[in-house]
């Protein structure tokens, strides 16, 4: 209120001023117009400075952040670390009990819980430390995007950040601009707005600066906070900023909503709660036998204390999370730029991409695609680094036509480029001229100097009356002082004005055979969704035109008709050569891509047919229409696997009919959709249940890359608000790069299977020790400590290796996971890791401590049942199998020995698993035990830091070494079966193998939905799909959804048990 | 990013966990047939048999290498640990605490004793030699009976005024206890390079002050001809010698601090972490 008190002061102050100064001009001053002049003028920066000072920069509250202190805790108590705690608690527990009974030796407990608290707090600030960097990446990168607004002060028009915006500021926008604040418009030209963030209407709303209701929300002559400018310009006065903007108003209410739990997220914590568990009713087990044994419930404790960290691999989360950025560092190196490390994981399990055309698919720039002369087309070079163009150039049609094309072009190079590569040179000139500049420029040579031997005397440029461009030029040979006229433009305009032809060089009279091939020329090049441009040129007789001539372009006098008709050339705007290549891949990699671009339909389809995206072999509905040539309504459109569907066609589609397009045609491609449309189409994919990933540039996109489950912004092409929107951000803004993006998430998830695995499968044996010393009464195998040092000292580095495991060749051949039944650790991987190989790697433990005793003088026999003499301080003579005697501390020693060499066999054995893990299918001898070199860094890593935490004989590091090689056998002789007899194994679980192989090895379940589905097509992304969504929804088991394929795609509530 | 977990509520989890244990419409018992369950059982069975003989093989194997006489390595035992009897431990070591004018105190003290001296009766002993060189007795062949080797005797009246034959209660009710020195078997282990090691008793951290110690046998030496000592299946009968050391002037209701080393090369008595490495540590307090 006093706002505009001050204003209205401002505005006298003003007025009164004007009136001085004219008043004999006029005696009132139009109200309008003065406030047209203040509109001009804008705040002055210090009564801005005071209102910013007054209401605070203009930008909303973060939602109550975290404090940093309860993140930190939060990181403290997450995942393994409460079951660490209740260690450490129970170590210092018995400690005081220990301690107030006088023991001997109370202190080791105390240390135990130290250093069980030192793990946990280690990790925490080691999570933290990795949290806090993310978000720090995130945070650096939403500043390096910072919001300007074009304001008026102090009659000047400046670029300002938008937080600085006060009240009663003049700014403007225009098509693609965030509205920097609550804004009343006092001028608008073509104004629209999407305030879908705001209202959720898709459509954006015109602006205008009338007021039409009395709802602020309703009137058209406001435009709101963080709503986005669609086209149009418009000039506004900023009436609220901040959180006092309507937006902020509801963004206290928004803030609530929390961050849905990415694919990843979801297979840690459920892998966090699988090993929680195991180790909880493994410990409480143990326990009850244990004091049922009669042991002391203090004794019993510290049993429970040994099965909670034998359990928990300590060092396993710090490792997914070193896994996870390194990932995401090498996807920022193949330009894919992720905002949150666990979108890394989602992209790989990606089933749909809906790509944009222009920019992502093609170069987004012209380039000479063909070539007709001498009736025949030719195909030019449309790669993005081309230096030489393949094509016959020796028929001198080419000479002429080449000359044509040098000639007719206004296009130049930038100055100063002569050492770039000519397609990466900066022309002035439109799209087309550019195209054919630097297409003469990498055939002839320097463009320029040939222009300047061939003289301009006169042109005439494009216009769109004449579709035409002439002009007439100087040959560059001497003794020739015939003008040479040089003509391009529409084809058919062309060849109107051409009366001759030429035919390997010669001019030959166009009759109509000649011109019929022209015509199928043109029409070839055209159906490729080609611009095509026709060439001629005539030499001007010399006697008609001395070198004197007068060439007057407004009067034509010269001739512009019987010309000699050389030649066409068509262009494109090319695919990126690597799209291909990455299109194939994304096929046999199970995802569907469909493109949706606003452009034509038929440049559409040819783009898309050149990718790939529609393969050579598919046709639509109207290629099958043509090609028996009946109408398009009697096609069976189940015939057709490819679908080109129109905007106008989408807008009156029902929901069901998108889904049956989606559902039916593998190879889609939507052409000349709006972006609204974009969403609906993403919406429609994600009602198949696929994880859909979109990528986008226009602000618009950004509710259809919000909508997907991995939004994907062009770095280069992108508006903020897309980047902003998108999950991960594609810094060359092509195609190929989301398919690397592919790869690398499915390949991360793989490796960190592999990595589980191998942390896994040391945890048996490291339980077995406690277990076997609980029921047995032998002395202590392995120490609380000693199995620190394994998880958190040598097991580390060679986790965070398998991370850097390539793929195993078949990654990109199989269908996406299905993020319901293929979990990151799942009853196979955990079974075999624990009952299988880390039985024998127990065994081989067991064997290496049975022979350090017996080599010292105990032998098996003598340390069964032994534990309570053993552990006794009161006894110093205890007799070994030899009549040898031992004191207590010597005893000790010797078991300290054995815990060495219990840790050494377990390091030589994890090396072994280590190797196995580098695959899951595949024999080590395919995948090549050279090729990932961060292993040996793993492998020379763990054994060196074994070797500096432990002496013992060397003879001892051997023994575990056969049973190193079983495991590498067995697991050998495992990948084999899975090889040969895939299916079968996995099917009885013996084995763990790739679940994702069902494509190869079993049709989906006995779904006749999903039965349907695989026998009729190919699309393996969507059976899958169709799997997990039948888990969802009842499919109605009639005929009529046998034949009518996807009504069961209609949504109907489930009624449990009701499947018949 | 879109959610991509749905909430499910408490009985739609139970019914899922139902219908998991025993679908009825696949026949699927806990995600699997029953037959498939066989398969399963019958190859972790298979495996776990293999596992189990190939453990027993290592075993085997292990004990077929091992030497039967002397262990293959003796790294950890250089010196050899020594014991004193009687053997009462408290919460810090052994604590010889007795009233002279209660029984029931030493009784058990001297129970104890006679106890551990009744396998140095002439009739444990019988099977053993007597020996009379002051050397280390060196058998590098097997001279005894089935193949053993010959163990010198060792018998309690050895140790004479405290062998127990003449007082039955060790000196215990007067005042002068006697305790009994043990050092640990350690297999070809030489002591004293040649000289008979000895048995020397101190007060703790004060070494200067005179303690009045009778031992017996004399000088309290462990004659050399017990040693080396040739391990249990070479020297079945072989029994450690012992030296017995009386105290006589111990002041009554003190705790006293005692340390009884035994002297002599390759005997090393100041490991910091082993109180019972070549020394025997004590505390003693006689009441009256």
């Amino acid at each position: 209120k006093t706002e505009t008190g001050d204003e209205e002061e401002k505005y006298k102050d003003l007025k009164g001023n004007k009136k001085k100064k004219s008043e004999d001009l006029k005696k009132e001053l139009d109200l309008v117009s003065v406030a047209k002049l203040l509109f001009h003028l804008g705040l002055s920066s210090s009564r801005a400075a005071e209102i910013l000072a007054r209401d605070g920069p203009n930008s909303l509250t973060p939602p109550k952040a975290t404090p940093e202190i309860v993140k930190f805790l939060k990181q403290m108590v997450g995942g393994f670390s409460i079951l660490l705690w209740i260690g450490a608690v129970f170590s210092w527990i018995s400690f005081g009990i220990q301690f107030a009974q006088g023991a001997e030796s109370p202190f080791d407990n105390l240390y135990l819980g130290v250093v069980l608290a030192l793990v946990v707090i280690l990790t925490g600030i080691f999570a933290y430390y990795q949290e806090a960097k993310s978000t720090n990446i995130m945070a650096s990168f939403s500043k390096m995007i910072p919001q300007q607004a074009l304001v008026i002060r102090d009659a000047e028009k400046k670029e300002l950040p938008a937080e600085q915006l006060v009240v009663g500021d003049i700014v403007e926008i225009k098509g693609g601009d965030r509205i920097p604040a609550d804004i009343r418009l006092i001028s608008a030209q073509g104004c629209k707005v999407d305030n879908s963030s705001l209202t959720g209407e898709s459509e954006p709303q015109s602006r205008s600066c009338d007021f039409t209701h009395e709802n602020p929300l309703e009137t058209k002559n406001i435009a709101f906070y963080s709503t986005t400018c669609v086209e149009g310009t418009a000039t506004g006065i900023v009436i609220n900023t901040g959180d006092r903007t309507v937006i902020g108003r509801i963004a206290s209410l928004a803030s609530g909503v929390g961050n849905e739990k990415t694919p990843i997220a979801i297979e840690i914590e459920h892998f966090v709660y699988l090993v929680a568990g195991v180790a909880i009713s493994i410990g409480v087990l143990f326990f009850i036998i244990s004091v049922s044994m009669r042991y002391k419930i203090l004794d019993s404790i510290i049993f429970l204390i040994g099965i909670i960290v034998a359990n928990v691999p300590e060092g396993l989360l710090a490792t997914v999370t070193v896994s996870l950025s390194l990932t995401a560092k090498r996807m920022a190196k193949k330009n894919c730029l992720v905002k949150n490390l666990e979108a890394v994981e989602t992209l790989g399990s990606t089933s749909i991409i809906c790509s944009d055309k222009t920019g992502t698919l093609t170069q987004n720039r012209m380039t000479v695609a063909h070539l007709w002369f001498d009736n025949q087309i030719y195909s030019a070079d449309t790669s993005e680094d081309q230096t030489t163009q393949p094509f016959d150039q020796s028929s001198p049609s080419w000479t002429a036509l080449s000359k044509i094309v040098t000639l007719c072009n206004r296009a130049e190079f930038r100055p100063g480029q002569e050492n770039l590569p000519i397609m990466k040179r900066v022309v002035v000139g439109d799209a087309s001229e550019t195209a054919l500049l630097k297409f003469a420029e990498v055939i002839l040579g320097d463009v320029m100097s040939i222009r300047a031997q061939n003289k301009k005397v006169a042109e005439i440029p494009f216009n769109s009356t004449n579709k035409f461009q002439l002009s007439i030029h100087e040959t560059d040979d001497p003794n020739d002082k015939r003008f040479l006229l040089v003509m391009k433009g529409a084809p058919e305009r062309i060849l109107e004005r051409c009366s001759t032809i030429m035919i390997n060089g010669k001019e030959e009279p166009l009759d109509s055979e000649k011109a019929e091939a022209f015509q199928t020329a043109y029409m070839e090049l055209g159906g490729m969704g080609e611009r095509v441009l026709g060439f001629c040129h005539l030499y001007l007789p010399e006697n008609e035109f001395p070198d004197t001539y007068p060439f007057d372009t407004d009067s034509m006098n010269f001739p512009t008709s019987n010309l000699c008709f050389v030649g066409l050339l068509s262009m494109i705007d090319p695919p990126r050569s690597t799209v291909p290549d990455a299109v194939s891949k994304c096929r046999s990699a199970g995802i569907k891509v469909i493109m949706v671009t606003g452009d034509h339909p038929i440049t559409a389809k040819a783009i898309a047919k050149s990718v790939g995206i529609i393969s050579a072999t598919s046709e639509t509905v109207e290629d099958i229409a043509k090609r028996l040539n009946i109408p398009v309504e009697q096609v069976n459109r189940r015939e057709a696997t490819a679908a080109v569907v129109n905007g106008m066609e989408l807008k009156d589609m029902s929901l069901q009919q998108l889904d049956d397009i989606l559902c039916n045609h593998s190879e889609i491609v939507f052409a000349r959709t709006s972006p609204q449309q974009k969403l609906i189409i993403v919406e429609g994919c994600q009602r198949q249940g696929a994880v859909v990933a979109v990528t986008g540039d226009g602000v618009n996109d950004s509710p259809a890359l919000k909508k997907a489950d991995i939004g994907i912004a062009m770095g280069i092409a992108g508006s903020d608000a897309a980047k902003n929107a998108a999950d991960m951000v594609l810094l060359d803004d092509n195609f190929a790069s989301i398919v690397t993006g592919v790869e690398e998430g499915r390949l991360i998830f793989d490796n960190l299977k592999k990595t589980i695995a191998y942390t896994l499968t040391k945890n048996i044996a490291e339980l077995c020790p406690f277990l076997i010393y609980i029921i047995a009464s032998i002395p202590m195998p392995i120490g609380t400590i000693t199995i620190l040092f394994i998880d958190l000292g040598t097991d580390i580095i060679p986790s965070v290796a398998l991370a850097y495991e390539k793929a195993e060749s078949d990654i990109m051949n199989r269908r996406p996971r299905n993020k319901k039944k293929d979990r990151l650790v799942n009853e196979q991987l955990a079974v075999y890791s624990y009952l299988q190989i880390g039985i024998i790697q127990s065994v081989g433990a067991f064997v290496t401590y049975f022979t350090v005793y017996a080599e010292q003088g105990f032998l098996p026999s003598t340390l069964l049942g032994v534990r309570v003499d053993w552990e006794n301080n009161a006894i110093n003579d205890f007799e070994d199998s030899y009549g040898q005697e031992w004191t207590k501390y010597q005893r000790m020693y010797l078991q300290w020995t054995g815990y060495t060499a219990f840790f050494v066999s377990i390091t030589i054995q994890q090396v072994a698993d280590l190797i196995i893990r580098k695959t899951r299918r595949n024999s080590i001898f395919q995948q090549g035990l050279f090729r990932n070199k961060v292993i040996w860094v793993g492998i020379f890593s763990q054994i060196g830091i074994a070797l500096i935490l432990s002496y013992v004989l060397m003879a001892y590091w051997f023994v575990a070494v056969p049973f190193a090689i079983l495991i590498w056998v067995y697991d050998e002789v495992r990948k084999l079966f899975i090889r040969r007899y895939p299916g079968k194994l996995q099917e009885r679980n013996f084995l763990i193998s790739r679940p994702n192989d069902s494509r190869r090895t079993a049709t989906p379940d006995a779904n006749p939905c999903s039965l349907l589905f695989f026998y009729r097509h190919s699309s393996l992304a969507l059976s899958q799909t169709i799997q997990s969504w039948s888990d969802k929804h009842i499919c109605p088991v009639s005929e009529g959804s046998l034949i009518h394929g996807c009504h069961w795609l209609e949504e109907k509530p489930k009624k449990p048990g009701g499947n018949k | 990013m879109a959610t991509l977990n749905e909430k499910k509520t408490c009985s739609e989890r139970m019914e899922n966990f139902r219908r998991f244990v025993w679908n009825p419409e696949t026949k699927l018992f806990m995600g699997r047939t029953l037959i498939n369950w066989v398969w399963i059982s019958l190859y972790y069975l298979a495996f776990y048999v293999v596992m189990t003989g190939l453990f027993a093989l290592s075993i085997y194997s292990l004990m077929r290498t091992v030497n039967p006489y002397e262990p293959d390595y003796q790294d950890q035992l250089k010196s050899p640990g020594v014991t004193l009897r009687p053997d009462v431990y408290g919460d810090r070591g052994l604590q010889i605490y007795y009233n002279t004018s209660e029984n029931k105190t030493w009784e058990r003290l001297v129970t104890t004793l006679q106890t551990f001296l009744t396998a140095y009766t002439p009739a444990a002993q019988h099977l053993n030699v007597n020996c009379t060189g002051d050397k280390y007795f060196i058998q590098d062949t097997f001279d005894g009976p089935n193949n053993t080797k010959l163990s010198c005797k060792f018998t309690s009246d050895m140790l004479q005024n405290c062998s127990g034959i003449a007082d039955p209660t060790f000196g215990f009710p007067e005042g002068k206890p006697c305790f009994i020195i043990k050092m640990n078997r350690i297999i070809k282990f030489y002591p004293g390079n040649g000289t008979a090691p000895r048995v020397d008793c101190t007060y703790v951290g004060d070494e200067s002050r005179p303690l009045e110690v009778d031992y017996y046998p004399v000088n309290g030496t462990f004659n050399l001809h017990y040693f080396p000592y040739y391990g249990k299946k070479a020297q079945p009968t072989y029994s450690n010698p012992l030296v017995a050391v009386k105290f006589l002037n111990i002041t009554r209701n003190v705790e006293l601090k005692i340390v009884c080393k035994i002297i002599g090369a390759g005997i090393t008595f100041d490991n910091v972490h082993d109180p019972y490495e070549g020394k025997v540590e004590f505390k003693l307090k006689i009441e009256n």
